[in-house]
């Protein structure tokens, strides 16, 4: 006699658990992630200024952007300020991580202290900065004089206005901290006990012990950093507006002025896949490389 | 193994259908949309305006009187401050939910009406109540028309003004600037007032602070030296943008700042007006600009306040800057949204906005005593010298002629010593190089 089988055997079940579940996710993912990406894909075909309906130009948005100097401008921009932001926001935000992970009377103040920032709104947070870069009268300038700097004029001076951006962006570091610090606590004392008897220094201990165990979270922070770093908009919206003379011109930036600003949302769409599949190469890459340095506890070869 | 292939076709069928539906979708299906449930039987009317603060009490107080003396309708304001309104206006019309009235800008009204966004007044004004665009200041209906058509009515208006600070000028013994005074009036009078009061080599007392990049504030010195910035047919910027009398009226203007240095540094490109506090700190004798921080400068104990009209170069010129409201073309009570636009804009609401903002229709200006006033009549006496902006010859200015003339006028301010002819050439052919492609893109 063949054996009965129930019409929901428990690997079915199971998988409707699962998707009932995850639905909500799913539902806004498919929502407000995936369809609203396939839509832009297909509106970076087309001409449209928000208020026609879209025309179909075939692969001319992607064409054009070899030949438009404002694209390559912001690309450089959104470049030069990612190569800069990136590994300072890691050793920033390690460094501070080591030093809130003493054990010291107090040192819940220093965490607060030093995360507070990160919880401040951003345009409040640069509108702030604002102030302390304004050339007339401005903190930082005001302070480079009592000993005897004539200081720039910071973010309407070309040269100076990118520095000042990345300058005001340390600020950040504490959310990198964060991460860092769940990371460090993470790393059982025992170990830094076995290489301490082993006749490891606190430069040896570093090294041997908490790189390589915090590897993964550097991974990770690495990660959420280049993607974020590539997204910046409201600092330049607020304090630049890209200028003067587009030394600021955020790649996200130019997409909202072209959409938004010069109704050109079909240019503004294949600009921004661009994007995302730069995005998508730059983490592959960090995430490949993260073989030869990304040490996983679990994973014993 | 099968089962593999058989999950992974359903996905790439997935995705393709996602694909296909995307795009299919890019002219979204023209859907009814679902008509607002009418509260008590009224009809709903959605406006939308870019005022915020302060700003939205005079809508708030002409809504009130509309809904009584119309019961059958009741208005909800949508306010959206800055430049966030126009994103978010132009995704509801994407989104072929407009609200009914919506408020526009002078340089936008082109754009607007070209793309269909906007419904043609003509029947709504000849609708009784009647509206005869004559009831205004001259030169206010103007800015709402385009091709020879009314499309929006005057909500708010300001030419430029010169602030002058009567304390400072009466403390230096110089003679104030009097109506139809000239460029070099403007430049002795800066000069006379821009001091060193301190004696450590640094400039306290500026003559003049002046509007950094504003390109729209620009224009009066570009019509002021006799110039245009685009040929009146709207094609082309080469031998307009770069002539003789642009680069003369660029001179002169970043000379003020450059050579002169009779005008303070900007401390903010990015921010409206250069974001100086000079005048407002009692630093600055002279202000040249709109009348949005008059009522400020009015209450300001630093300032005992004056306005004359901007010097004449080879020219008198001024420019207007302008707020009007329309009804969209996708509202679904084009009637009540007409009714309540002509009241709003014609004498009801003229009579709210006059302890507000200057009224646009004449008859009040005149009963408000507004036109006699001394500093509010030189305002008023301004709108018979305007001249046409450079948005009126191309609806595509926005896009080609202003970031180019912003980068001219930057390149200035930030790059001293820069060659006028020079910098203008450049702004022509960049300026030409965008219009170009935006007339073949319509194609």
């Amino acid at each position: 006699m063949p054996q009965s089988r129930p019409f929901l055997t428990r690997s079915r079940r199971e998988a409707i658990t699962f998707y009932l579940t995850i639905s909500p996710w799913l539902i806004g993912f498919l929502a407000f992630t995936l369809v609203p990406m396939v839509v832009a894909l297909c509106l970076g075909f087309t001409r449209w200024d928000l208020l026609t309906a879209p025309r179909w130009i075939g692969p001319d948005n992607f064409a054009r952007l070899g030949r438009d100097p404002l694209f390559w401008q912001s690309l450089k921009v959104t470049t030069i300020y990612t190569v800069a932001y990136v590994p300072a926001e890691l050793i920033g935000g390690l460094a501070l991580a080591l030093l809130v992970n003493q054990r010291v009377r107090g040192v819940g103040i220093f965490r607060t202290v030093f995360y507070l920032p990160s919880v401040l709104a951003g345009v409040a947070y640069v509108v702030l900065w604002m102030w302390i870069f304004n050339p007339q009268g401005g903190l930082l300038n005001t302070l480079l004089g009592y000993v005897g700097i004539e200081g720039p004029r910071w973010l309407i001076d070309p040269r100076w206005a990118l520095p000042a951006l990345l300058l005001m962006t340390f600020w950040g570091w504490g959310r990198a901290m964060v991460i860092y610090l769940a990371g460090l606590q993470g790393i059982p004392p025992e170990l830094y006990e076995a290489a301490a008897l082993d006749g490891a220094g606190a430069a040896g201990r570093f090294r041997y012990v908490t790189l390589p165990m915090l590897s993964p979270t550097i991974l990770f922070a690495l990660i959420l950093s280049v993607i974020s770093t590539f997204q910046t908009f409201t600092s330049a919206f607020v304090a630049t507006n890209g200028g003067p003379l587009n030394a600021t011109l955020f790649y996200v930036l130019y997409i909202y002025r072209l959409g938004f600003q010069f109704l050109r949302m079909g240019y503004a769409a294949a600009l921004s896949w661009v994007l995302f599949v730069i995005v998508l190469v730059l983490t592959l890459l960090v995430f490949r490389t993260g073989r030869f340095w990304v040490y996983y506890e679990g994973k014993r070869d | 193994m099968q089962r593999r292939t058989a999950f992974a076709c359903i996905v790439v069928a997935l995705l393709a259908l996602v694909l296909l539906a995307g795009c299919v979708a890019v002219p979204p299906p023209q859907q009814p949309v679902a008509k607002p449930s009418p509260a008590g039987g009224k009809i709903i009317l959605r406006v939308g305006t870019g005022d915020s603060g302060e700003g939205l009490s005079p809508h708030q107080e002409i809504i009130s009187r509309f809904e009584k003396a119309n019961p059958d309708v009741l208005v909800q304001l949508e306010a959206v401050a800055g430049q966030d309104y126009y994103t978010r206006l132009l995704t509801q019309i994407a989104a072929k939910r407009p609200p009914d009235v919506m408020q526009i800008g002078d340089d936008a009204v082109p754009m607007f009406v070209e793309k269909d966004a906007l419904h043609v007044l003509d029947d709504c004004l000849k609708q009784p109540p009647g509206l005869d665009t004559g009831i205004y200041l001259p030169g206010l209906p103007q800015p709402g028309q385009w091709q020879s058509k009314q499309w929006l009515l005057p909500k708010d208006y300001s030419p430029l003004g010169v602030y002058y600070n009567k304390k400072i000028f009466d403390q230096h013994k110089v003679p104030y600037p009097k109506d139809g005074w000239t460029w070099d009036d403007l430049l002795a009078t800066a000069k006379a007032l821009t001091k060193d009061t301190s004696g450590d080599g640094k400039t306290d007392l500026w003559g003049i602070q002046l509007p950094a990049t504003w390109t729209s504030g620009f224009e009066y010195w570009v019509d002021a030296a006799g110039g245009r910035l685009i040929s009146e047919d709207g094609k082309k910027f080469a031998g307009f943008m770069d002539s003789p009398e642009v680069q003369s009226a660029l001179k002169f203007y970043s000379d003020l700042y450059n050579v002169n240095k009779v005008a303070p540094p900007p401390a903010d490109l990015a921010m409206f007006g250069g974001g100086n506090t000079e005048f407002d700190n009692g630093k600055a004798a002279m202000r040249i600009f709109g009348r949005w921080p008059e009522s400020g400068y009015k209450k300001n104990p630093n300032i005992d306040l004056g306005v004359v009209g901007p010097p004449a170069g080879k020219q008198r010129a001024n420019v207007l800057f302008w707020g009007g409201f329309g009804v969209a073309s996708g509202s679904e009570n084009p009637d009540a949204a007409c009714r309540f636009l002509k009241f709003y804009t014609g004498k009801e609401g003229a009579e709210v906005w006059k302890d507000w903002a200057l009224p646009a229709v004449k008859s009040v200006a005149e009963s408000s005593g507004v036109t006699k006033d001394p500093i509010e009549g030189v305002w008023i006496d301004e709108l018979s010298h305007l001249k046409p902006r450079a948005y009126v010859s191309s609806p595509y200015w926005g896009q080609s002629g202003d970031p180019a003339l912003r980068k001219a006028l930057e390149t200035m301010l930030v790059m001293p010593g820069s060659d006028v002819a020079v910098v203008l050439k450049q702004a022509a052919q960049e300026a030409q190089t965008a219009l170009d492609e935006q007339l073949a893109g319509q194609k």
